[in-house]
């Protein structure tokens, strides 16, 4: 890159302090080069407008003996001439009086309205170099620490030991380093950022990752299902999707009451099988937020790493068995009905498939309450049982009566549990299933 | 505004063409550092030690010392008629009786904090609290230095005492008479005296491939108190630091005012603690507060606040070490406000601090292997090695600080000047070289491991290099031992009356970096020292 360019663009526009060295390492130029550089900038575009731009110098060099400068040093220090020390009985006399004077060179940073007086201060200059330049005079110089920082974040993944020769550092054939272990990019003081940054990637990552294979299973569901080819790529709203195609295609006795549990099947049937509290709730999530908006599913998508995660370990086999024992359980189900809980009423309504609407006879006056407990659920359901008692008249009198039945996470879980759970377990669960909601709040 | 001089290299446009720089190469370090006070690791250190094995051993290993020194000087010396007589142990001491004994030193001073007092109190101090001094110089009567042994303790007085420094720990002979008190009144005092030097190279010689160039001269860079606290305030120094280090800025090779300045020369940089400037647990409280952020009170694990440890001194250390390592060797020491132990001696700060820097580090050691230095060298402090030749023995400043706590600066009640203060530090350096016990006032006023078998304080061997960290000042000095004109000595250097082999030791105080910009350079060859001084140019902007 043209150095002009670089500087006009970081001094001039961004207001930024550029030093030799961040210089160097952007250019890939000698150090000593950007010094120059530096300077020709400095020079011509003051030369065009003054006061445009501020530098700040280097002297090296030693200081006149008396000491002028402002900070009490001590350049004329010398080799203390060690008379009989209070320490020593006086047969140890051998004091090395060591006269010669301690030289100390000077290095000193200087803004470039002080140049004249800093350099008065000299006796003798070995050299003097541009610093740093930048827009406006710096009312503390140690802004120039920070410039200094941004190289090493920045430039954190170049090897010094390649890059060195580049740059003018001193190099050392010695140089031992452990292999293997590359020093890891310097983003530690900004830890924070690059975390939540990197994350993202690994999660987007992921996404397109599962994408596919999603699509994959969704199209074997509906493979086994019916013969229609299906153009809907969305994965999590799979079962909801699916539902579509095969309510109008499916033989139309079972199918309206199946393609209303095959959205809610899968989905009890996943959780006993791989990850019951987690993934149940986290689906639901989704099956939520795709109900709403078919457009949103990319975000929960991405987010839903766990739900994501336990999708993708369902592998497809498990899915086309459920499939089938679904489809047993449906014909069951016509027969038996008595003791299974029908699809949750509640959910009914807000389904956006209001066609199949399942056979409203017996679940609808089906309840159940649960309650979580440390991570277990707790229960009571409301189950129909069958009564005989004997009625006034002696007649043996057989009723189905709704009784309250409590249960535990032990027990198989009813298909519809899950659709019911999110309401007490949604929030929750999805904190701590979902890594990205721990991103997204800070 | 830019100055008008094109004489200097850099104020001047860049060529036209890109011209090839010639890469600089940096001579090449030999190093070896000694083991003297590492530790033993996990199970094998043991607290439950009495610290009196320390000053056992000590008197052991200096009593045939001092008493062959006491032995040349006092021997059939004869003062008022009467022979001076050695006796052996402090109690056979007879009342009136001219006679000489060794002992070691204990100074009981109205200050110091004693352990006595405490337990008495049921008051468990964690640290004790940092004191200027121990005497009280309003009443030096108060002060008392007693002689003792194993089998028992003299109290010493007299006017020569006033004119002699000593601290607990040191191992002298006096001559004497005890008086009617019981009291010892001293005429004069002998100590060990500087240990025999090694030549240099002696017992390390560099391989043969590396050739030991007699004019190539180069440097040891010391460097102490960096002081790093993580903000941008005290670095701008340490930038420069890095600079020159590195050879980007500095003197051109070709001045000749400056020959021997050129970064280059320097073949190692030692570091001699308090690298970190603010404790690590630093005001994040009030920093979170001005930032109005409400942090909810973490539950605290053990009673420790992980929110309120700040990382960033430590982190910035080891971006500076990182920055460096690859041009130059380092060797890190720890200091008092380190992250190592507290106790003498420190070890070596964990690489796992510095998670860059550590890739230069020697490889953790298998089992029972010996240990390699490594480019990037974190050891203790005190610290003994031999570098480029010389031996080195430096610490990072506790025990030149301890000591002075016991010496009455004259003329300075309260606040001594600079140049007294740093004059009597210097001193202190070279008392302690001649008693052979690099930290004297261990165990007693210095939190020291409690060493059973050994007393690696001694000073075995002269160093050619002495150092002491965290000065308010820096200050040198070059001390030669006495030529011992003995032929029976233990020390091989009959020969010579002032020839080479008399031990001859530079004495290093070395200033905090952080407060004086002070980068030390000795000589390889001659050990003349020079100074690098980094600062900021203080102009108009700060004085408006």
């Amino acid at each position: 890159m043209d150095s002009k360019l670089y500087l006009a663009e970081n001094v001039l526009n961004e207001r930024r302090p550029v030093t030799y060295r961040s210089l160097s390492r952007a250019l890939k130029v000698h150090a000593n080069r950007a010094k120059h550089l530096l300077f020709e900038f400095h020079r011509s575009e003051n030369a065009k407008k003054p006061q445009t731009v501020h530098a700040t110098y280097v002297i090296s060099g030693f200081q006149k003996a008396p000491e002028p400068a402002p900070t009490n040093g001590h350049a004329d220090d010398e080799d203390e001439t060690m008379q009989s020390s209070p320490y020593l009985p006086s047969s140890m006399p051998n004091q090395d009086t060591d006269s010669a004077s301690i030289r100390t060179a000077f290095i000193v940073l200087v803004r470039e309205e002080d140049l004249e007086d800093a350099k008065a201060t000299f006796q003798s200059i070995s050299t003097i170099h541009v610093y740093s330049l930048e827009p406006t005079a710096l009312p503390d110089l140690n802004a120039l620490v920070d410039a200094n920082r941004e190289i090493a974040i920045t430039h954190a993944q170049e090897d010094p030991l390649e890059c060195g020769k580049q740059w003018g550092m001193i190099q050392n054939r010695n140089v031992k380093r452990r292999t293997g272990a590359r020093p890891p990019p310097a983003a530690a003081p900004a830890a924070k950022v690059p975390a939540a940054k990197a994350s993202k990637p690994s999660t987007e990552s992921t996404v397109p990752a599962k994408r596919p294979f999603q699509k994959e299973v969704s199209a074997k569901t509906e493979n086994t299902k019916s013969e229609e080819p299906k153009s809907e790529p969305s994965s999590a709203a799979n079962s909801q999707t699916s539902s579509k195609p095969s309510s109008k295609t499916a033989p139309a006795k079972k199918g309206s009451l199946f393609s209303s549990f095959a959205k809610a099947k899968p989905k009890a049937k996943a959780p006993t099988l791989a990850e019951p509290a987690t993934t149940s709730a986290s689906e639901d999530v989704v099956l939520d937020d795709a109900s709403e908006e078919e457009a949103e599913e990319l975000f929960p998508n991405s987010t839903d790493t766990a739900a994501a995660a336990a999708a993708a370990a369902a592998n497809r086999e498990a899915r086309k068995e459920r499939e089938e024992r679904l489809k047993k359980m449906m014909d069951d189900d016509e027969d038996e009905a008595d003791d299974e809980e029908m699809p949750d009423v509640d959910e009914e309504p807000r389904e956006p498939t209001p066609v199949e609407q399942p056979p409203p006879s017996k679940p609808a006056e089906l309840k159940e309450e649960v309650t979580v407990q440390g991570g277990r659920r707790r229960g009571k359901r409301q189950v129909m049982k069958k009564k005989t008692v004997k009625d006034e008249e002696g007649y043996l009198v057989t009723r189905e009566e709704a009784t309250w039945e409590s249960f535990s996470e032990d027990e198989p879980a009813p298909k519809k549990k899950p659709v019911n759970v999110p309401k007490a377990k949604a929030p929750k669960a999805a904190g701590q299933g979902n890594i990205m909601s721990f991103f997204g709040k800070k | 505004m830019a100055p008008d001089a094109d004489t200097y290299t850099f104020l001047c446009p860049p060529s036209k063409e890109e011209q090839e720089q010639e890469p600089v190469y940096r001579a090449p370090s030999h190093y070896n550092p000694r083991s003297t006070f590492n530790l033993p690791s996990g199970a094998g250190r043991h607290y439950q030690q009495q610290y009196g094995d320390m000053y056992f051993m000590r008197l052991a290993r200096l009593k045939p010392s001092v008493e062959q020194v006491a032995t040349d000087a006092w021997d059939g010396l004869i003062i008022a008629g009467e022979k001076v007589r050695r006796v052996d142990r402090v109690l056979d001491v007879r009342q009136g009786e001219l006679c000489w004994v060794a002992g070691t030193v204990y100074m009981d001073l109205p200050m110091k904090p004693n352990i006595l007092d405490d337990l008495s109190k049921e008051n468990f101090t964690s640290a004790p609290p940092p004191r200027r001094t121990y005497t009280d110089p309003s009443d030096p009567s108060l002060t008392q230095i007693m002689m003792e042994d194993e089998s028992g303790r003299l109290r010493l007085t007299g006017n020569f005492l006033r004119s002699t420094q000593l601290a607990t720990g040191a191992i002298i002979a006096a001559l004497g008479t005890e008086n009617a008190n019981g009291d010892f009144e001293v005429i004069d005092i002998k100590l060990p005296d500087l240990a025999p030097q090694s030549q240099r190279w002696e017992g390390n010689a560099p391989e043969s491939g590396l050739e030991i160039a007699g004019k190539e001269h180069g440097k040891i860079a010391f460097v102490s108190g960096l002081g790093i606290t993580g903000t941008s305030s005290d670095t701008l120094t340490l930038e420069l630091l890095t600079d020159y280090l590195l050879g980007y800025t500095g003197f051109s090779g070709d001045d000749k005012n400056s020959p021997s300045s050129s970064p280059s020369k320097i073949t190692r940089l030692i570091i001699a603690g308090n690298s970190l400037g603010a404790s690590v647990i630093a005001d994040v409280a009030s920093a979170t507060a001005s930032n109005g952020v409400a942090k909810k009170a973490q539950p605290k694990k053990y009673g420790y606040d992980a929110s309120a440890y700040n990382a960033s001194p430590v982190t910035q250390l080891d971006n500076f070490l990182a920055e460096i390592l690859p041009s130059i060797p380092v060797t890190l020491m720890p200091g008092e406000k380190d992250p190592a132990n507290f106790s003498l001696p420190q070890q070596s700060i964990h690489r796992a601090m510095f998670p860059r820097a550590r890739a230069y580090a020697a490889p953790p050691p298998k089992a029972d292997e010996k240990l390699e230095a490594g480019w990037f060298d974190s050891v203790t402090n005190p610290w003994e090695g031999d570098v480029e030749g010389w031996r080195l023995w430096g610490c990072s400043g506790q025990n030149v600080d301890d000591v002075l706590r016991y010496i009455t600066i004259e003329g300075g009640d309260s606040s001594p000047d600079r140049e007294t203060d740093s004059d009597a530090r210097i001193r202190i350096m070279e008392a302690m070289l001649r008693w052979r016990c690099g930290v004297p006032t261990a165990p007693d006023t210095i939190w020291s491991y409690p060493y059973q078998t050994d007393d690696p304080y001694v000073i075995e061997s002269c160093p050619h290099i002495f150092f002491a960290g965290n000065q308010p000042q820096f200050k040198t000095a070059t001390i030669e031992g006495d030529v011992p004109l003995r032929l029976d000595g233990d020390i091989d250097m009959m020969d010579a009356a002032d020839g080479p082999d008399a031990p001859r030791v530079r004495l290093l105080a070395l200033p905090k970096f952080s407060e004086t910009g002070e980068l030390i350079l000795v000589d390889t060859e001659t050990l003349e020292v020079e100074v690098v001084r980094f600062e900021v140019f203080k102009g108009q902007e700060e004085q408006k």
